[in-house]
Order: structure tokens, then sequence, then C-alpha cells
């Protein structure tokens, strides 16, 4: 016994290390995400016995495949929004135009404040009596009555892509900040124009970057639950509904919002694995 | 040629201001909704197509601080706080240390296990971590709110932790052997003062994830732990506007102080996950 210490000291040292990190994986996600599971195979309001009910009540219905099509379509919209504002966000950025670093910092201010507080502002400058609408109507002239973006499919992508971009743009200009700029010096040396180097060298290059962050912002935009609970209005992505089980059905329907979680976990794990394999592709070749 | 190179510097001149308007109109996209914020809350009378209240008041201010309680949403929410950051930091300490330093087979393997919890949609497991806190008796706990945060929390710490460790640099250490250091001099004199910002900069994360996390309270908060997002949400329920700015106001300080701490030393990479492998 001793000597089994003895020699396996570095292991068993190692071990005990990592002891708090999966005791917090176990208890607090797995073992949660275990019991989620468990209780989407209950019957309604009962402890023992299994049924598959929930998922075909929930799954059967036209209604579900829409707020599945929503979750996608607000998630993959952003995701793609905040791709064409990152790139050239940051080229501009890396050319350390004055007053770069202000700008900089304003990148990761969605990020830092409570998502509630930014959904509160937005809502509050796209209202119909809000900077923007007062900007085209009085200002501009450009349409006489207050244009509706608060509670509507446009507006909650804006109120979408405002929260996620900058996992996106983050992960972009670390990436653009770390790249040789010797290969554009060669690239315009070999005669190349500035589009060309872009598009060929640049771009390329700064893909893997690209990709990790639009992860990021898809996760994000994926599991999206305070936004969209206060500014979707009767838009109501997967995880409001899930809560709305909860919260408006009394007794709470924790079978159905089990169901409905555990789907939405499955979606987006198979989501992402492919999206990280067709994504991978042309970097690899 | 000479207007030629006139034409270009135009040229030139034009690129930088277009340059300079699209960073503009982003800026402005981004700051633009705290400023309405910042209005609404010390306005009166604010209808109509006004570009600016008529008037300007502190009233809400007082009417967030009575009659929403915020000396005790706020008490809440430091607690809360505290107590998450403190369980983080000392899972994350030596989980962080046998990732960042230590021969351990399968460890990307172990890494985006212990990250899963950041990939998963957060009400996904808050339905289970509900449950199983009813059974246990920790919903409207402090404690109870403070241990569902660690979910979150903990992976955030020993990411951030483990990087820090990694980047520790092995010669020095060496060195200090080599000058008659022991080891415990060693690691009060020369590993923790190069450790130190990088647990820091966890605190400061993980004190920031906690201070504004909503889903996980949502799910395990009562009357007794109300905290300021929480408190926030209820208010915009509720329908004031101007208080809901108020508080807004008030529940955004940290966040200026992150802004501010990330604009100083830490890399903003760090901020996002640093997820460069996935």
């Amino acid at each position: 016994m001793a000597s089994f210490f003895k020699k396996h000291r570095y292991g068993l040292m190692s071990l005990l290390m990592l002891l708090p990190g999966f005791a917090s994986f176990f208890g607090l996600f797995f073992y949660p995400m275990l019991v989620t599971v468990v209780r989407s195979f209950r019957p309604e309001g009962l402890t023992t016995g299994w049924t598959i009910q929930h998922y075909t009540s929930f799954l059967g219905q036209a209604s579900a495949r829409q707020v599945i099509g929503l979750t996608f379509f607000l998630a993959i919209a952003c995701t793609v929004l905040s791709i064409l504002l990152s790139v050239p966000l940051t080229l501009l950025l890396r050319q350390k135009l004055a007053g770069h670093r202000l700008f900089r910092l304003t990148i990761l201010v969605p990020i830092t404040v409570p998502g509630l507080v930014g959904a509160l502002g937005l809502l509050l400058f796209y209202g119909s009596r809000g900077w923007l609408n007062l900007l085209l109507t009085q200002g501009l002239h450009v349409v006489d009555q207050p244009v509706k973006i608060n509670y509507t499919l446009t507006g909650l992508v804006i109120f979408y892509v405002w929260h996620y971009f900058s996992y996106t743009a983050v992960t972009t200009l670390s990436t653009l900040e770390g790249l040789d700029p010797a290969f554009e010096e060669a690239a315009r040396v070999a005669g190349a124009s500035p589009w060309q180097v872009l598009r060929h060298i640049v771009i390329p290059l700064i893909m893997p970057g690209i990709l990790a962050g639009s992860v990021l912002t898809f996760m994000a935009a994926f599991g999206a639950f305070s936004i969209p609970l206060i500014t979707g209005g009767s838009y109501r992505p997967l995880a409001v509904q899930i809560y709305k089980q909860i919260e408006v059905f009394t007794p709470a329907r924790w079978e159905a919002a089990s169901a409905m979680a555990v789907v939405m976990a499955l979606l987006q794990l198979v989501f992402l694995t492919f999206y990280m394999r067709v994504l991978r592709r042309p970097t690899a070749s | 040629m000479k207007t030629l190179r006139q034409y270009l510097k135009a040229l030139l001149n034009a690129k930088k201001l277009l340059a300079y308007t699209f960073l503009l109109c982003f800026f402005l996209w981004v700051t633009t909704p705290f400023l309405m914020i910042l209005l609404k809350s010390v306005g009166r009378n604010w209808f109509g197509k006004l570009w600016f209240p008529p008037e300007l008041t502190l009233d809400w201010y007082t009417w967030a601080i009575t009659v929403t309680n915020i000396p005790e949403v706020l008490r809440n929410t430091l607690v809360i706080a505290g107590i998450a950051v403190g369980i983080s930091t000392l899972i994350a300490i030596p989980t962080g240390w046998a990732l960042g330093r230590r021969r351990i087979p399968g460890k990307e393997a172990i890494m985006s296990t212990i990250l899963l919890p950041r990939m998963i949609p957060p009400i996904a497991y808050a339905l289970g971590v509900a449950q199983i806190f009813y059974r246990l008796h920790l919903i409207d706990t402090h404690i109870g709110v403070a241990i569902a945060h660690v979910a979150i929390c903990a992976p955030y710490a020993i990411l951030v932790l483990s990087s820090t460790f990694e980047g520790l640099d092995e010669r020095v250490l060496e060195a200090a052997s080599v000058c008659g250091a022991n080891n415990l001099r060693t690691f009060f004199h020369i590993t923790l003062p190069l450790v130190m910002p990088g647990i820091l900069s966890s605190i400061i994360f993980t004190f920031t994830t906690s201070y504004n996390e909503f889903t996980l309270t949502l799910m395990t908060y009562g009357p007794k732990t109300i905290t300021l997002p929480v408190r926030t949400y209820l208010a915009v329920g509720e329908g004031y506007w101007e208080v809901t700015s108020a508080l807004s106001m008030i529940l955004i300080i940290p966040s200026l102080f992150v802004l501010f701490m990330i604009q100083r030393q830490v890399q903003p990479e760090k901020l996002v996950g640093g997820f460069k492998g996935v």
C-alpha cells in the first residue's frame, strides 16, 4: 500500500489537485444536467415512471418548430452580422489611428455591462420616443411616423448583435494583432493590390480567429435568455419558452421545461459540432 | 506631379474620414443607449418629441433606494458575489495549477470537460440546479445562490488561472532555489508575487460574472435573496422606466470599474474566455 502511494505519488497529487474542479463540474453541472434529463422522462407531477410524452407533445407541435426555427434564425443572423461588423472594425483598429484605445474599449462594453442594462438602454434608444426615431423623424425627416423597432424581429436581431458581437470582435482583433506583417509585405512587394492582400493573405490567415470568435457569439446568442426575455415581446426563443413553462403555469411544468431544455442542449451540441466541421475544412486545406 | 500628389493626399484623407465616420458610428451605436438610460434616470416629464428631459431631478434615485429597497438588494448581491468568488478561487487555484503546470494525461480533454458548462445554455442545467436546491433547502439562501453561481464562475476562474500558472517561468523558480531559498520562501517571495496579477484578474472576472448573473439567480432566488439584476428585471416588469433606469445606473458601476481595470492591464481575450483552441 505504502509503496503504491510512493510509486504513484505524482499522479495522486495531480488527481487531488484536480478534485475541486471535478467536484464543481459534477456537482453543479453534470448532476443537475442528469436531473434535468431524468425529469424530462417523468410523467407530469410524478417522481416515478417513465414516459416520452413531453418530447412527443413538444416536438409534435407546429409552434415547437417555429420556436426552434426562431432560435436558430436569431443565433445565425447574429453570428453572420457580427462577423460582417467585426472584420472591417478590427482591420481599422489595427491601423492604430488616433483614439484607437477608446474604440478598443468600446468593443468590450456590451460584454462587461449586465445584459439587462444593455437591453433597457436599447429599448429606450430604439423606442418610438428614442433618439433614433427622433433623428429619423425630426433630424433627417426621412420618415413621418416613428419606425417600430422594439419587439420586432429586426429589433431583436439588432439587440442580439449589440450584445454578442464582442466575442467575435475581440478574438478577431487579437488574431489580427498576432499576425506577422511580413506576409503582407511579401505580397505587397510581389505586386498585390491592397484588396488582393486582404482577400488572399489577411482574411485566410485570421480565419481561425474569426471562426473561434463566431462560435462564441453563436453559443451566447443561442442560449440568450435575459435579452429576449425583456426585449422579445411575442418572439420567444427556446430559453424563454423553457422559463415560461415554470413561471406562467401553476403548478410549474418542470417535466415539459426539462424536455425542452434537453432538446435545446442537444441542438446546440449537434450544431456546434457540425459548425466546427464545416468551417474548419477550408482553413485546413 | 504636384496635383497628383495632392489628389492622393486628398484620397488618403477621404479614406481616413471614412474610417473615422465608421468608428464614430460604431462608438455611438454602442454607447448612446447608456446615455439614454442616464438621461432617463435624472429626467422628469420627458415625453413627446423632446431630445432632452425638460427638468432634472434625483427623485428616481430616492425612489429606487426606498421603494425597491436598494441597500438590502445591494448587500445581497455583494454577499453572494463574495461567496461565489471565494469558492471559485479556492476551486480554481489547485485545479488551475494542476492543469497549467503538471504532466497530466488527456489534459486537453479535461480542460474541455471543465469548460462544458460554458458551452451548454445555462437555463438547461439551471433547471436541474433549482430542483436539487429545492430538495436541499438551498433556495432563497445566500450560500445557495452563490453556489449556483459557482457553476458558471469556476470554469472561468480555472481557465484564467491555468493560463496564468502556465506562463510562470520555471527558470525563475529554479534560480530562487539555487540561491538557497527553501520551498516556502520561494512560494511567498517569488511565486505568489508573480501569479498575483492573474489571481486578481480571475477574481475581478468571477466577481462581475456573479454580480451580473441572471439566469441561475432567477431559478434559485427568493424574497430574501433578490439581487440587483433580478430587481432590475422585476422593475422592468412593473413598468416604471425612470426608476428602472436609476437602478440600472447603480447596477452598472462595477462594470465600469472592470472596464477601467481591463484598459489598464488585463488582456481582453481573457474576458471572452480565451477559447483560442475551439
